[in-house]
């Protein structure tokens, strides 16, 4: 509890909006989903991270200016196999991390499939970040940021790279997706100022927000 | 808090920060002289019926628990391991380990190995346990190549070693739950799964529509709540001792036993789960209820799953499967006329 890295809000606060999101990560086996989110609820770390079987669930709760954001998120299994369960996993999610290693290239071309994936199939308008994780280990590196950067550049995803061990941008990238979501109410009859994405295909209509 | 418990349970398993041990206390002090008459009654059982052959009586003796010592050599026994070995000679362990397998697969047996069950004081990096589990496993892909490695079997074998405590029985105990007692749970396409949580869905629409209904309000697919049930056979799921006595039964009576202990978990929180508002307490509540003292009160699990649960003939089983096995394959093909 003490590394938490997310502050909570004072005491005495009236409590603003709250926003629920709900959030999945994909990504290869052994990329780091869990321990981003490990470090992201819990401010720990884990050398050996057990593997997830199907999928996770854990939430928390950052704060932007008035605004509560809570995630519900959904970690994910990542061995090819499970594949055939994932739409079960990101039906209905707002907000999606692709977790790659960039130590391992072909986690890179993995991470492109299932962005792809989710612009086909999940919600419209689905916010979408890539997370290129660790970091730590960026004299292994295989992947080089300019790479992925273009690469997210073009197809209008968030990006990051991150570390769950060092905690590098890991509060970052899911504040930066927290910021990105809809929080006004009604998105889907009056919301249509907002841009939830930046790319320019795909409908954004039927990505509610879920405040109260 | 005072306890003669320590930090470590008889497996190696770490407690958690929260283990309730004033519960386990009373738990165990029931719990331990059910286990030695159990032993005794074990002990003269093994004398008359000495190849374990099946009859009422052993089933009987089965639900209620094998004695952790007779454990490998009973599981062996019941399971039908004997038959394999017959077919596939005696050796087949030491062949497969020499066999070469799939460089992909071999690289994730690795990555694999180290993070199961990374908090047991017997798994470590170096034990001969570790070494173990990854020639098991390895042996494994290699006679079953169109499997290959399943996430989830590593856990399924961490904990057949440590009741064991031999890898080569290891291999035949994996060999027989994965081939001949559930149906293609771990293959490429995972389908034998995604049919057996869709049964279970079915499962209970028929015996707890409260709960059912209530799942579907929700919007919470089953799939993200009980996959790792199914997948890990409870491992990792429930407390070990209420592990390792519905492993005794699936060993002897197959894969049904999963969903008695499912259903079992949903009838006795049923309140708990309905009285969940969001998904994200639902999710929640999933996580804490296999914690939870009934869970972790072994005997009176198994003897109320099997007690309270009502018919759950093999034969609804297949026809379900069956059934869904045939909408899903007909969903298929309209994907593809349509996509075609």
């Amino acid at each position: 509890m003490a590394n938490r890295a997310v502050p909570q809000r004072p005491n005495g606060q009236t409590p603003g909006k709250i926003c629920q999101f709900k959030l999945v990560l994909l990504g290869e086996s052994s990329v780091g989903k869990s321990s981003l989110v490990l470090r992201f609820v819990k401010g720990q770390f884990h050398e050996y991270q057990e593997s997830t079987i199907g999928a996770a669930f854990l939430t928390q709760t950052i704060h932007l200016n008035d605004v509560a954001v809570k995630f519900e998120i959904w970690d994910t299994a990542g061995q090819e196999r499970y594949h055939s369960l994932a739409p079960m996993y990101y039906r209905g999610a707002q907000a999606a991390i692709v977790v790659y290693d960039i130590t391992n290239q072909d986690t890179f071309e993995r991470a492109k499939n299932w962005v792809k994936e989710l612009q086909r199939q999940a919600t419209p308008g689905i916010v979408i970040a890539l997370a290129g994780n660790k970091l730590d280990l960026n004299t292994m590196r295989s992947v080089q940021t300019d790479e992925s950067q273009t690469y997210a550049y073009e197809n209008g995803l968030m990006f990051m790279e991150t570390s769950a061990k060092t905690s590098a941008n890991v509060t970052e990238i899911f504040k930066a997706i927290a910021e990105k979501l809809p929080k006004n109410e009604n998105t889907n009859t009056a919301g249509q100022g907002r841009r939830l994405v930046d790319s320019a295909e795909g409908s954004n209509k039927s990505l509610s927000s879920c405040c109260k | 808090m005072t306890s003669k418990f320590s930090k470590y349970d008889e497996y190696g398993f770490v407690r958690a920060d929260d283990f309730d041990y004033v519960e386990y206390e009373q738990f165990m002090s029931v719990y331990l002289t059910v286990l030695s008459k159990r032993s005794m009654r074990w002990a003269r059982i093994m004398t008359s019926n000495p190849q374990l052959k099946k009859t009422a009586r052993l089933k009987q003796f089965v639900r209620k628990g094998i004695p952790l010592s007779l454990r490998a050599q009973v599981w062996t026994s019941i399971s039908g391991v004997q038959k394999m070995k017959d077919k596939d000679g005696p050796n087949l362990y030491k062949q497969m380990l020499n066999k070469p397998i799939n460089e992909d697969i071999k690289n994730i047996i690795s990555v694999d190995v180290p993070r199961t069950y990374p908090d047991n004081i017997y798994f470590y990096p170096t034990s001969e346990n570790h070494a173990a589990l990854f020639r098991i496993l390895y042996a494994f892909a290699a006679q079953n190549p169109n499997i290959g490695y399943c996430q989830g079997l590593n856990y399924i074998v961490g904990l057949l070693l440590l009741i064991t405590k031999n890898e080569e029985t290891c291999f035949w105990l994996l060999r027989v739950l994965v081939e001949n007692k559930l149906p293609d749970y771990y293959s490429k396409t995972m389908d034998g799964v995604i049919v057996d949580i869709e049964v279970f869905s079915r499962l209970v629409k028929k015996k707890f529509p409260d709960v059912s209904q209530h799942m579907t309000n929700l919007d919470m697919p089953w799939a993200l709540v009980i996959t790792k049930w199914f997948i890990c056979l409870f491992a990792e799921v429930l407390p070990i001792e209420t592990t390792l006595r519905v492993w005794d039964c699936l060993f002897y009576e197959g894969s049904k036993v999963i969903f008695r202990a499912g259903l079992m978990l949903v009838k006795h929180y049923r309140n708990e789960l309905l009285a969940c508002e969001d998904i994200a307490s639902l999710a929640e509540c999933f996580k804490s209820i296999v914690q939870q003292p009934f869970s972790l009160n072994c005997h009176v699990f198994i003897k109320e799953m099997f007690k309270n649960i009502g018919s759950l003939p093999m034969a609804l089983i297949d026809d379900l499967r069956r059934q869904v096995s045939a909408e899903r394959n007909a969903d298929k093909s309209t994907y593809k006329n349509r996509k075609g």
